[in-house]
């Protein structure tokens, strides 16, 4: 037969070995897999128990290239999920690297909406309207009480016509019918725009159920 | 009386209180389990809570929190699970495995070298089982090489169901009736067990996926079936566990998920790679 009894495999060094300062270290080790453990590591405790370990992490994902490490560090921020960790990640909102950027973006809708909202909210009225955009589609996706009313906001004063359809998406995506007198304005804003008035009418037919 | 809240009207745990025990559940074990599942949660908590004695929930949840043994939260975990499956469910993930999927593994392999297979929430055994028999019937280079099965759940009385090996009729259900007379001896109208050859070759361990510890054990898997299992885990969950996949497998080694789940939804580190009879999703060379 050529199926064996499986050997009993001899356990890595456990992750809680390191000290934090050690972790630290490894964040820049020239191993991948050693800097995936270190971020494992840094995520897996309370961000308090481990002083700098946020900046850290969010700094090593400013350099690093490897995709397994990435997505590591990515894990440990949002397993972090306080303030810090989201403000650390938003400014990847704006890198050209588009893995990164969505990467951060499904992290940031995985963390808590009441730590990423006051740190992704601003961002809705940034100078660069891919940004306004990014941020309209996560607050979309933020179960928060000022959801709503902040994406009302972008529809009644944001100068781009894109940005604004991003926000109507996002309340079309939330399924609220509240968000239909509001989508509707958007009409009178851009009373030319045939891309408008197609989101418009699918938005009365989403809500209206026809 | 054993009272499971403080609430006047005595019917399940408080929202203060369900919401304290999944945030512990899920921190400890990965389970997550949202306000839907709250009839679930409450029986099973009620009836532990009565098993123990316990007097109220706060005293119930600082026992799972600090009992030395951890004996209660094991106790717990097993009542938590479901465990429902049956010999050959979803083969053609099997036929995937035995068509395409191990010839690519071996591919450029000496002959002898080990193969390491793992199934991940095994419950009773049926799925390791699955898979020793399809490999000894189904692929023909079987004989090339030196094949680990690895089989783990969180849950010990599943296990050692499993190590046991016996099962009802119902179990046996998409089983040809060939395979059964070979691979399993007639206990009795209800029962059969499996051949002694195969529950000895299958290495049954109790593991929680959402422990890193425990997990640091599991290197140089080839494939990995976690199937219908992380749906009982939270997006975050679902990440950790990817990415604690990723480090256990062997460039290359595939991951195999139940019908209704994608890899996509989890985490950016698999490819998805189409075959034939399924699809599977493969770590990077490098």
């Amino acid at each position: 037969m050529a199926l064996v009894k499986a050997r009993k495999m001899a356990t890595a060094a456990p992750a809680g070995t390191a000290d934090g300062g050690d972790w630290l270290t490894r964040l820049d080790d020239a191993d991948p897999a050693q800097r995936r453990r270190a971020a494992h590591a840094l995520g897996a405790h309370p961000p308090d128990g481990r002083p700098g370990a946020v900046p850290a992490l969010s700094a090593r994902l400013a350099r690093e290239e490897e995709p397994s490490v990435r997505e590591a560090l990515l894990t440990a921020l949002v397993r972090a999920g306080t303030g810090e960790a989201a403000a650390a990640l938003v400014p990847y909102l704006a890198s050209e690297d588009v893995g990164l950027r969505n990467g951060v973006i499904e992290s940031l809708q995985q963390m808590p909406a009441a730590v990423v909202m006051p740190e992704v909210a601003p961002l809705l009225e940034a100078g660069d309207s891919d940004l306004r955009i990014f941020a309209a589609q996560l607050v979309g996706k933020l179960p928060h009480p000022d959801r709503l009313a902040l994406l009302a906001g972008v529809i009644g004063r944001d100068p781009h016509v894109n940005v604004c359809l991003a926000a109507v998406e996002a309340l079309m995506d939330g399924g609220d019918p509240a968000a239909l007198p509001v989508v509707e304005r958007l009409a009178a804003r851009f009373p030319d725009d045939p891309f408008v008035a197609f989101s418009v009418d699918a938005a009365r037919r989403l809500f209206s159920g026809a | 009386m054993t009272r499971l809240s403080d609430k006047d009207d005595g019917e399940g745990l408080s929202a203060a209180d369900y919401d304290a025990f999944c945030r512990f559940l899920r921190e400890r074990t990965g389970l997550s389990f949202t306000e839907a599942k709250r009839y679930f949660v409450d029986r099973r908590v009620a009836e532990r809570m009565a098993a123990v004695g316990a007097p109220d929930f706060r005293h119930y949840l600082n026992l799972l929190r600090f009992q030395a043994s951890g004996e209660e939260l094991q106790l717990l975990v097993n009542r938590m699970t479901v465990n429902e499956t049956y010999f050959f469910r979803e083969m053609y993930q099997l036929d995937c495995l035995v068509n395409a999927a191990l010839d690519e593994v071996v591919r450029g392999r000496e002959l002898g070298s080990r193969v390491r297979i793992w199934s991940v929430g095994c419950a009773t055994g049926e799925e390791p089982y699955s898979i020793a028999i399809t490999l000894l019937e189904r692929w023909s280079r079987v004989d090339d090489f030196e094949i680990e099965l690895h089989a783990s759940d969180i849950d010990s009385h599943v296990l050692a169901r499993a190590r046991e090996g016996i099962y009802e009729e119902r179990s046996l259900q998409a089983l040809p009736r060939h395979l059964i007379a070979k691979y399993f001896t007639r206990l009795d109208d209800q029962r059969w067990q499996i051949m002694e050859e195969l529950r000895e070759s299958i290495d049954f361990s109790l593991v929680n996926i959402a422990d890193p510890q425990q997990m640091a054990a599991f290197r140089g898997m080839d494939v990995i079936f976690c199937r219908n299992l992380l749906i009982y885990f939270d997006d975050l969950g679902r990440r950790e566990a990817a990415s604690m996949f990723y480090d256990a497998l062997s460039p290359c080694g595939f991951v195999c998920l139940g019908h209704s789940e994608s890899m996509s939804r989890m985490s950016s580190l698999f490819v998805p790679r189409r075959f034939p009879d399924a699809i599977l999703y493969q770590k990077p060379q490098s």
